[in-house]
């Protein structure tokens, strides 16, 4: 009975959406959950480890590993995952990161749903630095590579370089919202992206 | 390093005893020393005793260990 009350029509006729909702959705779904889980426990990971940086704590290794087993599910999820976390475009978007950075200077950042070609340049550059950094500190405390002068001096140079990186994405992601003015960092927390003419 | 040690003494580091001692050291005591480095004012031997690692530290004052990590 319940039911039939809720189906009845709008006693004044309304309809039963506002026009609202019946227009065509000015977001769009970009980096899917796993993505979005994925990217905040690295951020955290990460910087937690940079805040542990002795190699006799025992956190700082956890966190090695956990970035590291983070990693290893976004190459998975490179090849898995939906159309904006997939590795397909890196190629071609690398290519063009040279011009593109080089036509920023006027402030034409172009039109990307994903990443554009400098954020891919830093995806390829933190991950490949966070590799190096990841598997350089697990080899640090194995017996074959303890004390070992080039493993400590890569682990120190990449956990760095990551952490340089760090700073220039977030700059980056700031930057692009300006010139782009959409809240980036809220479209990794919502997933959505705003659908543009053009800009 | 958070939890690491650096101070084994005030002597000057011009008096300092050769590193090189501070290894032999750890060599007598069984341990397989990988390498040494200043850390603070300590000499830091990395050893590897029986399959597991530890880092030794030694006042280059004296030679005495003054702290052992399992790592």
């Amino acid at each position: 009975m319940v039911l039939l009350i809720e189906q009845a029509p709008d006693a004044r006729g309304a309809p039963d959406r506002t026009p609202a909702e019946r227009t065509v959705p000015r977001t769009i779904a970009v980096w899917d959950l796993p993505l979005r889980l994925w990217h905040w426990a690295l951020a955290a990971g990460v910087l937690a480890a940079w805040f542990t940086p002795s190699v006799y704590d025992g956190l700082h290794r956890v966190l090695g590993y956990t970035v590291l087993g983070l990693l290893a599910f976004r190459l998975v999820w490179g090849f898995r995952g939906s159309r904006y976390s997939r590795f397909r475009m890196v190629g071609v978007r690398l290519r063009a990161s040279p011009r593109y950075l080089w036509n920023l200077r006027r402030g034409i950042s172009g039109r990307y749903i994903g990443l554009n070609p400098a954020g891919t340049l830093m995806l390829v550059a933190l991950l490949v630095s966070l590799a190096v950094s990841t598997i350089t500190g697990a080899m640090s405390v194995t017996v074959t590579f303890f004390g070992v002068w080039w493993v400590e001096d890569a682990h120190h140079y990449s956990s760095d370089a990551v952490i340089v990186l760090v700073v220039l994405h977030v700059a980056g992601v700031v930057l692009m919202g300006i010139l782009q003015r959409e809240n980036l960092i809220r479209a990794m927390i919502t997933g959505r992206k705003r659908i543009r003419g053009h800009l | 390093m958070a939890d690491g040690f650096k101070n084994c003494t005030k002597l000057d580091k011009a008096s300092w005893k050769p590193a090189s001692e501070a290894e032999a050291k750890a060599k007598a005591l069984g341990y397989e020393v990988r390498r040494s480095k200043v850390e603070g004012s300590c000499y830091e031997v990395y050893g590897v005793k029986e399959g597991k690692l530890y880092e030794l530290f030694y006042s280059p004052e004296d030679l005495s260990l003054k702290h052992t990590i399992a790592k």
